[in-house]
């Protein structure tokens, strides 16, 4: 773990260096989508129009719309939303972004555990093995938003239990979170028992056996740890899947959250706030990544640490 | 439940439903289209008329699924088509060529993967809104211009596992042998690395099948995807959710949906060939007591 901090840094830069790609990407891609802000069913007046386009600076050249956006990202002012006028993206995103990450991070924190405590648990014992993978199979097959609406129907509806839709409070996070973090537990089960199998049938634990380990030493010592690294390395892939999965969650439980507004603000062609959630999508990624090849490194001390 | 048993379930279910989408016209049910006034929100009758229950506004809800089927099923399979198409050549070349080129095209693909899904697709689809009158000539519509877009979406992944296959080939004796006999690249992508690529292609199409079909109804769900009056399973998902309300009992407009989506999805995992890649993460084949035994994955692999 030499010289960590400085690789760390290099990490860093790479992570900026694609937000700063992924944001011209996106600045070309929303002023490519035909229509603008302004277009609404009764269409506006020309002079109307013409001093709006001027007041948010839409009608100067394309590379100075950008330059401008770019010194927005920079400074992290991104400017007023196009739609929710006079109100700036910055509010907006502060607003929606803890909503994103309550709903998120509580469903990795459920999803991980749950996924990699099952996974090993069923390589461990041959009569869970079945069950579970049948389990995880049919879960890994609902889509989430297939699950919301069961979800709805059962605690909201049927049992009276959780609020159907909103967010205010700590009983308003359950559902949205569980229907992100069931399906990702499937997955990550299936990533922890193919490791924990492995592991199981390596060289390494039949000796540990052999010497006469009682079992539960056993899986916690040489079967959970080697188990755990092609977990963590599933930690990138599980947080944009909760990213993509928050689109629809937040639709459906009508959080106000970063999807939610990210899907809106697309339709509607508000670049300004369109492209201050894109950046904070991809940042967000980024750490994700970041963290988990760091986790990664402490599991399993051969990785090349943040290379 | 897995095995063989799952694997026997999962075709029967598929079979009967591309039976069920293709014979729709045939069957006798309403039109996936026409309004009922007076048979509105009628609860599933099972083994009477509304087999599967009617929408707010009278649509027979079995026929709008079997018609969602179709929709899901084109969509999924033609993408998927898409995926391959664009990914396996990209994957190969990029793996042959090594060097400047294999970075270059592989930072390519990683960049275009970071950007956010529904930014693509937008993109994607605006590309069509702009030429509208130009593709309608070829006889491309909307749908189909959605089948490239989201086939567009998932060559990435199958460019990786494309590129890494390719690496492997090419430690191969028989590669070195062909272009010591001077086999100019283009020849020897063509007519040997190309063609064995092939059985991984077909894993690679099991693979991506069950997330073209997801992804098509969570585009479609969002409103970004198939629109109505055409259907498919996400839009009848999102349209079973909005109907979804505390006074009115109306389950089955969400439950029928998602049980077709989520059989579908099942029974695509599981034609999944055992021993193909679930994660990229075990580096070599490990010896296991069913392994050394013979077990049929044993066999595949060499096979």
């Amino acid at each position: 773990m030499n010289g960590l901090l400085p690789r760390l840094g290099r990490r860093l830069l790479v992570v900026a260096a694609s937000v700063l790609l992924v944001h011209g990407l996106a600045f070309l891609a929303l002023r490519a989508v035909p229509g603008g802000p302004f277009d609404t069913a009764r269409p506006l007046a020309p002079e109307v129009r013409a001093a709006l386009e001027a007041r948010y600076g839409l009608d100067a050249p394309l590379h100075a719309q950008y330059l401008s956006a770019l010194r927005g990202l920079l400074t992290g002012d991104f400017g007023p939303s196009l739609h929710y006028r006079d109100v700036a993206v910055r509010t907006i995103l502060a607003d929606a972004l803890p909503v994103s990450l309550w709903v998120g991070g509580l469903a990795l924190l459920l999803a991980f555990p749950l996924g990699a405590g099952c996974g090993v648990a069923a390589a461990m014992r041959r009569r869970l093995e079945g069950p579970a993978l049948g389990a995880s199979a049919l879960l890994l097959a609902v889509p989430n938003f297939v699950l919301a609406g069961l979800f709805v129907l059962a605690f909201s509806f049927g049992l009276g239990w959780l609020p159907p839709a909103g967010w205010g409070g700590a009983r308003h996070v359950v559902l949205p979170a569980l229907c992100l973090a069931l399906p990702l537990a499937a997955q990550v089960f299936r990533v922890a028992h193919e490791g924990a199998r492995a592991a199981h049938g390596s060289p390494a634990v039949r000796f540990a056996r052999a010497m006469g380990l009682p079992p539960r030493t056993l899986a916690r010592r040489h079967v959970l740890r080697p188990a755990l690294v092609p977990v963590a390395a599933f930690l990138a892939p599980a947080s944009a899947g909760v990213l993509t999965g928050s689109l629809v969650v937040e639709r459906v439980f009508a959080l106000p959250g970063l999807g939610t507004h990210f899907v809106r603000a697309a339709m509607d062609r508000d670049y300004t706030l369109a492209l201050g959630a894109t950046v904070v999508y991809t940042a967000l990624l980024g750490l994700c990544t970041l963290l988990g090849d760091l986790l990664l490194a402490v599991l399993d001390p051969r990785v090349e640490a943040v290379s | 439940m897995t095995g063989p048993l799952r694997r026997r379930l999962a075709l029967v279910w598929l079979g009967l439903l591309a039976a069920g989408a293709f014979a729709t016209p045939w069957l006798p049910l309403p039109d996936p289209a026409a309004l009922d006034a007076a048979h509105r929100l009628a609860p599933p009758g099972w083994w009477r008329a509304p087999f599967l229950g009617t929408d707010p506004l009278g649509r027979d809800l079995l026929a709008r699924c079997l018609a969602g089927a179709r929709v899901s099923l084109v969509v999924g399979l033609l993408a998927t088509a898409v995926a391959l198409v664009v990914g396996v050549p990209w994957g190969a070349v990029a793996g042959l060529a090594g060097g400047r080129t294999d970075r270059t095209m592989m930072r390519l693909a990683d960049a275009l993967d970071s950007v956010p899904l529904v930014v693509v697709v937008l993109f994607l689809l605006s590309l069509f809104q702009g030429h509208e009158e130009t593709l309608a000539a070829f006889g491309i519509g909307r749908l189909q211009f959605f089948f490239v877009a989201v086939g567009f979406l998932f060559w990435i992944p199958t460019a990786r596992l494309a590129r890494a296959e390719t690496l492997r080939l090419a430690r191969r004796p028989f590669l070195d042998a062909a272009r010591a006999a001077g086999s100019p690249p283009q020849r020897t992508l063509a007519r040997h690395v190309l063609p064995n690529l092939l059985p991984v292609t077909g894993v690679m199409l099991v693979l991506t099948l069950p997330r073209v079909v997801l992804m098509e109804a969570f585009l479609s769900f969002l409103g970004l995807g198939v629109e109505p009056p055409r259907v498919s399973w996400g839009i009848l998902a999102a349209e079973g959710l909005g109907a979804l309300n505390p006074l009115v009992d109306s389950w089955w407009l969400i439950v029928v949906p998602g049980a077709f989506l989520t059989l579908t999805l099942w029974a695509l995992d599981g034609l999944r060939p055992a021993g193909a890649p679930r994660s990229s993460w075990r580096s070599r084949p490990r010896k296991t007591e069913e392994e050394s035994v013979g077990s049929p994955t044993a066999a595949r692999r060499e096979g």
